[in-house]
């Protein structure tokens, strides 16, 4: 049953892909096929939102990761030879794809955010940021599978339709890899889902200790939105979670509003708020780059400013 | 004629960029508002070989040629133009005569440190009487058993509070005019000679300038720089040095007026469009490409003069005659272009004008920069 | 004593890239760099290098004229580099760049521990060519590493996935991907510019290597990004804040 396949670590991430793949599968007159790691009780729910074939991949050894299907999946592909194969570019799946598609000798386009099959119906054309941001990069792959991983939350998921039959099949246990994992420190999501939210206040590397982020809360509080960061907040001084980093590397939000205060708005992140409706800034240096693609741009001290800002909020409201 | 430095010039232009935007660019505004030496910026500078571009590497540098060392100090002044002029008055002069005209012994104790960025160099000329005439000069050192004797005062001595190793000039025979006067190393905290307050001056602010008074500042004969007599024919190779040195920091401030005002005329719109597209302004962006372009070529081929062993002294003088003046004139219309942004304080070209004025000063005035240009010429 | 190879990318310096009036791309001023992450991926094998001793090759597939890069690469540390340099090389797709880069090493560097790469190039950030170079050379590849050792026979790397963080071991030889934060890259100093030109470099063309496959991945199209924003600023007095406060609520983003 060749056609669309899709391969998630997660099941919003695995719905996203199905919403692609019904496109596709649709254009092309084919089927869906889900490939389903670990625990197979998903497996009616991936039926119900799209798929026509749940492919279960076998629960892993504790010491095993997903690298492990590797085998499996290659081998499986080289049977059933899909037309496309669509993975969440979390960073597993974006290891994964790469491998899978060494394997399969075809080509990758990764962190793909858009796919049309061309006028002809033939190629399907697919973009891609390039650049750190700047630039849009469109691209066909020549061979087969088509393979694209999608970064998460880029398309919305699939609805569930009811009645929908498929087929569930199980793959063979793939052997250990040679990768073992030692240790698993599960990160505690204390976070809200930025994604969706209203307003967005970001924080940079204008913030000199991590207390002083209570400005950030505060102004967020006061309009109701969230906090996100550029990526040295979260990676280098880790203050704040990783999810929460915006840009190439973290998350694209699409708020109405987003203020980034000490924040100098390198393309790589400003790529990741070009979908806000207004990008208000405040930054102490006239020329940082961030008042090039702001909307509203504050030319001061973020310790001077913020205080007023809030302070204007709540006299207005 | 080859125009194309080398990729290891090039790749050292960029490392000092990466190394201005980490370090300097930071704090660029506060040292400037508080006319503060940043001894931290320093430390780091020496990390990095940066305050021995051009000395041997036998003897603490880096053993790179002298554009090299130019092409540093451009890049860091076009970020801080004080701090690119430290650097350029510590190697480009104090390291470099001693470089030139010290005996192994000094070499051994002085330059090394110097090259290693362990202490800075000071070049201690000039007199509250005595500025481009430096004839008028009157302080004396007079041998004593062993040691020289040095009384006078000195003033805008760069690096006076903040130096290690000060080059001091002074008569030994007033008499022989020309051929009277000399030089001698002297290290800091030596009985005699004390640094004043560092001047409060309209730019240049990080840059520690101060008075240097000689009260009977005894200084072993050892420390006597090349031979007795030979101090102005000395001082004036180091300003050859020296005046290559300030024609970079003018390209330096040069390139940052260019930045500043390519961005800015761009993203400011009067009259529903950039005001990049009104002529006056564009036109004005024009020339200052066009000098900034000319400035670097002077100056670059008076260093590349040097490192062919070749005379550069006429060189020098034109490369920094030419890079001062357009520094400061497009500076005013770097300014010009901000309109009343560019008047205020944390505005990058405000700070820039009033660092380009000094260039048209220091290391010999811009009249007197014509005068031994003209005196060159008209021979 | 381990033999590390740290893989680089000379690439177009993005910050130079401009876009012109018409919406294209103006490459005419760029600038080229160690693709950033890169530089982490050398600076790793280099400090790896200083606590257990060996070697340390800087390899990369380029245009000839990428021997800057070469330079820029040996000044950052490495013993010595692999120059793969051909005309037709800045436009090599992922599964080209992995394809020369394992003929090389399994050729010419036959004994080796680890390998290092960048998690992604910052001009195409594909994110391939460290895994698909593993699966070329059948070697254990661990990706987003934020931490790595090496310990006896195998490598230990602290590597981010998406619940949080692995810590997994694997047999030598491997290949890892390093995250920006394992590291802050040097600045190199200028003796160490100098002397990187002293160093050896291994120039390897491409009629020196088995014939090169197609592209898999074809670019139909490069465009630059829109961003049109008002650009609009404000100063930081009471006057000036109500007035930005104004801006946003008339357009309705704030209540
Ligand atoms: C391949 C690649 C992927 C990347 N992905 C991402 C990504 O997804 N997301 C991301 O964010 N980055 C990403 N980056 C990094 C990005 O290039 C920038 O380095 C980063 O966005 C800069 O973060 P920042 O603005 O917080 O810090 P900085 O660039 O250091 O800027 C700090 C700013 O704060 C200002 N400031 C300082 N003090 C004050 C004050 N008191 N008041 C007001 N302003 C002040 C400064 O003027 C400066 O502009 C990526 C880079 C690469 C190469
Ligand atoms: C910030 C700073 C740092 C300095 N650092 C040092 C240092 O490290 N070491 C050091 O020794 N000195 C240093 N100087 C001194 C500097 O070199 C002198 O200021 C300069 O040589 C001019 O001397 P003057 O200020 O006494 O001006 P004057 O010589 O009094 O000149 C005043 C004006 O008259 C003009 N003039 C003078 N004579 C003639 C003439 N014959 N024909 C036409 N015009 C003439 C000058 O060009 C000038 O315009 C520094 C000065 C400053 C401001």
């Amino acid at each position: 049953m060749a056609g669309i396949w899709i391969f998630a670590e997660k099941r919003e991430q695995a719905l996203e892909l199905l919403n692609i793949g019904r496109r596709l599968a649709a254009k092309t007159g084919t089927a869906v096929s889900a490939l389903l790691p670990g625990n197979p009780d998903a497996a009616r729910d991936y039926i119900a939102h799209g798929a026509d074939e749940v492919l279960l991949l076998p629960p892993l050894a504790a010491d095993q990761s997903c690298e492990a299907y590797l085998p499996v999946i290659v081998e499986e592909a080289k049977t059933a030879d899909p037309d496309v194969f669509l993975c969440a570019a979390t960073p597993r799946g974006k290891e994964l794809a790469a491998r899978i598609a060494a394997r399969l000798e075809t080509g990758l386009c990764s962190s793909c955010i858009a796919l049309n099959y061309d006028e002809g119906g033939k190629n399907l054309e697919m973009e891609r940021i390039a650049y750190g941001g700047a630039a849009i990069q469109k691209v066909t792959c020549l061979t087969r599978p088509v393979m694209a991983t999608i970064p998460p939350r880029t398309f919305e998921p699939v609805t569930a339709e009811a009645g929908r039959e498929g087929h569930i099949r199980k793959l063979p246990a793939p052997p250990p890899s040679r990768v073992r994992v030692l240790e698993r420190k599960v990160r505690t999501r204390e976070t809200r889902d930025i994604t969706e939210a209203k307003v967005v206040i970001a924080v940079g590397r204008g913030f000199e200790k991590p207390e002083d982020l209570a400005l950030a809360r505060q102004l967020a509080d006061a309009l109701g939105g969230e906090i996100g960061c550029t990526r040295p907040i979260s990676e280098e001084n880790h203050w704040l979670p990783q999810e929460l980093c915006i840009g190439l590397s973290g998350i694209q939000i699409k708020p109405d509003l987003y203020l980034g205060l000490g924040v100098s708005g390198q393309i790589q992140h400003v790529t990741g708020i070009r979908n806000a409706k207004v990008i208000a800034a405040v930054n102490k240096d006239e020329n940082a780059p961030i008042f090039g693609v702001a909307d509203f741009g504050i030319v001061g001290d973020l310790y001077d400013a913020a205080p007023k800002l809030l302070q204007e909020l709540k006299r207005g409201s | 004629m080859d125009f194309k430095l080398t990729e290891e010039q090039e790749l050292i232009r960029k490392n000092m960029r990466e190394f201005a935007e980490k370090y300097v660019d930071p704090i660029a505004v506060e040292i400037d508002e508080n006319s503060r030496h940043p001894a931290e910026l320093f430390q780091k500078l020496a990390e990095g070989d940066w305050l021995g571009m051009p000395i041997p590497v036998e003897y603490g540098g880096a053993g790179a040629d002298y554009l090299t060392h130019v092409i540093a100090v451009e890049e860091l002044s076009r970020s801080c133009a004080s701090t690119g002029f430290t650097v350029s008055i510590h190697v480009g002069i104090a390291a470099m005569l001693i470089l030139l005209f010290g005996n192994e012994q000094q070499k051994q104790k002085y330059l090394i440190p110097l090259a290693k960025g362990q202490n800075l160099g000071a070049f201690v000329l000039t007199e509250p009487g005595a500025g481009t005439d430096i004839m008028a000069a009157t302080t004396t050192a007079v041998l004593d058993g062993n040691d020289y004797v040095l009384n006078g005062t000195k003033t805008f001595t760069s690096n006076g509070p903040t130096g290690g190793t000060y080059l001091v000039f002074a008569w030994t025979d007033k008499a022989a005019g020309r051929k009277g006067m000399s030089a001698f190393i002297i290290p800091r905290d030596t009985p005699g000679m004390k640094a004043g307050e560092h001047f409060n001056k309209m730019g240049l602010r990080s840059s520690q300038t101060s008075e240097m008074v000689f009260k009977d500042c005894r200084t072993p004969r050892e420390n006597l720089l090349g031979k007795e007599g030979a101090g102005l024919a000395m001082a004036m190779t180091g300003f050859d040095h020296g005046r290559t040195g300030i024609a970079a920091q003018s390209v330096g401030i040069l390139q940052a007026a260019l930045d500043e005002s390519i961005r800015y005329s761009k993203e400011r719109v009067q009259f529903g469009a950039p005001i990049a597209r009104q002529q006056a302004i564009s036109w004005m962006i024009a020339d200052m490409a066009t000098d900034l372009a000319a400035a670097r070529f002077l100056t670059y081929h008076a260093a590349w003069l040097k490192d062919q062993q070749q005379p550069f002294s006429k060189e020098a003088s034109m490369a920094k005659l030419f890079a001062s003046e357009a520094a400061m004139r497009h500076t005013i219309k770097a300014v010009q272009i901000q309109g009343g942004y560019g008047y205020c304080k944390g505005a990058k070209v405000e700070r820039l004008m009033r660092d380009a004025k000094i260039t048209e000063i220091y290391e010999g005035t811009s009249e007197a920069q014509r005068m031994i240009i003209s005196g060159n010429v008209l021979r | 004593m381990p033999t590390i190879i740290a893989c680089f990318k000379w690439v177009i310096d993005e910050a130079y890239i401009r876009r012109g009036f018409s919406g294209d791309l103006d490459f005419s001023s760029v600038d080229y760099k160690i693709s950033d992450y890169d530089r982490n991926a050398i600076e790793e094998a280099v400090r790896l290098k200083g606590s257990h001793g060996g070697s340390v090759i800087a390899m990369t597939v380029g245009t000839p004229e990428a021997t800057k890069g070469v330079k820029d690469a040996l000044s950052r540390g490495p013993d010595q580099a692999c120059f793969i340099a051909d005309a037709d090389f800045n436009k090599l797709e992922p599964s080209q760049t992995a394809a020369i880069l394992a003929d090389v090493i399994r050729s010419r560097i036959v004994n080796y521990d680890l390998i290092l790469c960048g998690e992604g190039s910052s001009d195409l950030y594909a994110q391939q060519v460290g895994a698909r170079l593993a699966e070329h050379l059948e070697i254990p590849c661990i990706s987003f590493v934020q931490k790595v050792d090496i310990d006896g026979g195998q490598v230990v790397a602290e590597r981010r996935v998406e619940e949080g963080i692995e810590i997994v071991a694997a047999p030598l030889p491997a290949l890892v991907t390093v995250l920006p934060e394992i590291n802050v890259p040097r600045i190199p100093g200028v003796k160490d510019t100098l002397t990187a030109s002293k160093k050896p470099v291994m120039t390897i063309r491409k009629g020196d290597l088995a014939p090169l496959g197609g592209a898999r991945l074809q670019t139909v199209g490069m465009t630059a990004a829109r961003m049109d924003r008002i650009c609009e600023k404000f100063g930081t007095e009471a006057a000036e804040i109500t007035r930005f406060v104004d801006a946003l609520r008339k357009k309705a983003v704030i209540s």
